[in-house]
């Protein structure tokens, strides 16, 4: 039995469907749950954490259905928000002690707990601070903060580097990434970043107008591209074109110089060069070309199929990636 | 482990559900005691029970070590009594502390939850609405009891201590209950009005001002409504009114001004105790359960 069982799930609020029918099932590892705002995704997240009902379909979570097993669940699992927490008059130690406490720590266990986690994440002194004191920096990682007070088996991270600087940014993916890869914690990670899901997980699920419409590990979405390679010769640059061209290859300039060439099976590496050397010149730079993420969220998203009025996501602005 | 060592630790300690609520009682309570107007008002209401405690000890102190001629006299000034009355005063005095102190300590409990995206974190762990709910109103009833209740069957303790025997006893067996049951009615509307208010603004100062604001409007209807319709028992209009003609029935030291049964009083006054939490509910719950 999987970590997280989604199954034919369907969420609308009033008129609009957000989620549609998405199926999809976790295990381990780091997940990445992508697609553009408006997709599904923090709608998912909150399905799977209890706070909105399915009204089709089924999610259970470590062996238990939802929302019947709420409590249970939440018991086991960290969610950190989306949106900026603050703690009126209170120092992230002392949010963090009574988050602890309502897992069911002892106030002890909660405090020692709390400065761990909160050195862990990085706040060192700032963490005796009061919160509303605290930058949107501090806030992120108070809120992750938060989600790892009860050692939780499984993370359900919304946007986590929002407001974050690049040095921060970076900090808290290497975080998520020692959770996920050294300590086991199964990570769900929702983000319209392409860089920090391609950083941290090693599975995207892309979500679309409410729908599943890819799910894929990562190695299987950045794969080399069939054909495809990205070269540089040092000179005779048109003479190499002619003849590549009239061996059935395309080519296609790039900005810094390099050119792709797409090859048909036929012609091989060996053959590039044989070519290159009959032209008088050399190949000084080859290197098969991967597929980038964005790539393949672009096509993800663009087989997707169109929907009507009143379809998945429909009424909730545009379908724009931020790439 | 070093101490230096800040590297992720999976945690080993116990963990015990299920007491969420006491956990944010605990808390509150935490906080409160830092207000320094919290503080303030808590000392002024120290300072009645303070002067309620030295009437009760003067009075039996004099009972049984004055001269006779000193009694004849004391008695004559029937407000220095230990009795019922004492109980009913001391705690219709305790009531606009308690509802200052209510506004001050539950004006902000929930919109400031709401304000800060707290109610999503609270229930990401293992707490529901009614636990969080739950745990809101005891610490604000607790707060309450502890200015009326608790002082008051101490005082009633003291005085059968200073003058022991089987008449104080017999004479006093009921007040303690009367004593927790007036401190509830004054305690439980200003917990639930204050924080359905809380439940209902976006600020504590706008919840504030809305609870002045219909307490007013409650009283202007019940100085009004009786005067406009010839019926001086629509005075119970007034929800402080209702409350006392309670007290009145809990500690019958005279005539009462109203002559309506004191179910009606009971029965308004339990409607706007829970109209009030049934506002709480309803925004509290919308928080977990979005949709």
């Amino acid at each position: 039995m999987a970590l997280v069982e989604i199954e034919d799930v369907a969420v609308s609020y009033g008129r609009i469907t957000a989620l549609n029918g998405v199926s999809c099932s976790i295990d381990s590892g780091a997940v990445g749950l992508l697609g553009p705002n408006g997709a599904g995704k923090s709608t998912l997240l909150k399905t799977l954490l209890g706070f909105v009902r399915a009204e089709r379909g089924v999610v259970s979570m470590f062996g238990a259905q939802m929302p019947k097993a709420a409590l249970q669940v939440r018991a086991r699992l960290g969610y950190m928000p989306e949106r900026e927490i603050v703690a009126p008059r209170l120092s992230a130690v002392s949010f963090l002690a009574l988050c602890g406490c309502l897992h069911g720590m002892t106030r002890a266990d909660a405090m020692e707990r709390a400065h761990e986690v909160l050195n862990y994440v990085g706040m060192g002194e700032n963490r005796y601070r009061k919160t509303e004191t605290y930058s949107t920096g501090m806030c992120q990682r108070m809120k992750f903060a938060q989600a790892l007070i009860h050692d939780p088996k499984l993370l359900l991270l919304d946007e986590p580097t929002n407001g974050l600087d690049p040095e921060g940014r970076v900090e808290m993916l290497d975080l998520i990434k020692e959770l996920a890869v050294k300590r086991q914690v199964t990570t769900i990670l929702s983000s319209h970043l392409l860089n920090d899901i391609e950083y941290v997980c090693d599975r995207v699920v892309v979500l679309n107008q409410g729908s599943v419409v890819r799910d894929s590990t990562m190695a299987d979405l950045t794969r080399l591209r069939d054909g495809v390679v990205e070269l540089r010769v040092r000179d005779h640059k048109e003479d190499f074109r002619a003849a590549v061209e009239a061996a059935g290859c395309a080519w296609h300039d790039q900005y810094d110089g390099n050119v792709l060439v797409v090859k048909p099976e036929r012609v091989t590496i060996r053959s590039l060069f044989e070519i290159a050397h009959a032209q008088g010149t050399q190949i000084r730079y080859l290197q098969p070309v991967r597929q980038r993420l964005e790539e393949a969220f672009m096509e993800a998203i663009r087989c997707a199929p169109v929907a009507g009025e009143g379809a998945p996501g429909s009424e909730k602005g545009d379908s724009r990636a931020d790439l | 482990m070093p101490i230096y060592d800040q590297s992720y630790r999976t945690y080993e300690g116990a963990v015990h559900p299920g007491r969420g609520w006491w956990s944010m009682v605990r808390q509150e309570l935490r906080a409160l005691t830092s207000n320094r107007t919290f503080v303030v008002l808590a000392i002024g209401a120290g300072l009645h029970i303070a002067f309620r405690f030295l009437q009760v000890v003067v009075f039996d102190i004099a009972a049984t070590k004055a001269s006779l001629a000193f009694i004849m006299v004391l008695r004559e000034f029937t407000a220095f009594h230990v009795g019922p009355r004492l109980f009913m005063d001391f705690l219709r005095g305790q009531g606009p502390i308690v509802f200052l102190m209510s506004i001050i300590a539950g004006a902000g409990m929930i919109c400031d939850d709401f304000r800060n995206n707290l109610m999503e974190v609270y229930f990401s762990k293992p707490l529901t609405w009614r636990g969080y709910v739950l745990g809101r109103v005891t610490a604000l009833v607790l707060v309450g009891l502890a200015l009326t209740a608790a002082p008051g069957v101490l005082l009633v303790v003291v005085h059968n201590l200073l003058a022991p025997g089987w008449e104080t006893l017999s004479s006093t067996y009921w007040w303690p209950l009367s004593i927790v049951l007036f401190s509830c009615v004054i305690v439980l509307p200003c917990v639930f009005g204050v924080l359905a208010s809380s439940a209902l603004f976006s600020s504590r100062r706008y919840a504030s001002i809305a609870v002045f604001m219909v307490l007013f409007a409650n009283l202007m209807c019940g100085s009004i409504l009786p005067e406009l319709l010839r019926r001086p028992n629509l005075h119970i209009v007034a929800l402080p009114l209702a409350i006392n003609c309670l007290g009145e029935q809990l500690f019958p030291t005279r005539a009462a001004a109203i002559t309506l049964p004191w179910g009606w009083s009971a029965l308004y006054v339990g409607m706007v105790c829970a109209g009030a939490l049934a506002i709480i509910c309803w925004r509290v719950r919308r928080a977990e359960v979005a949709a």
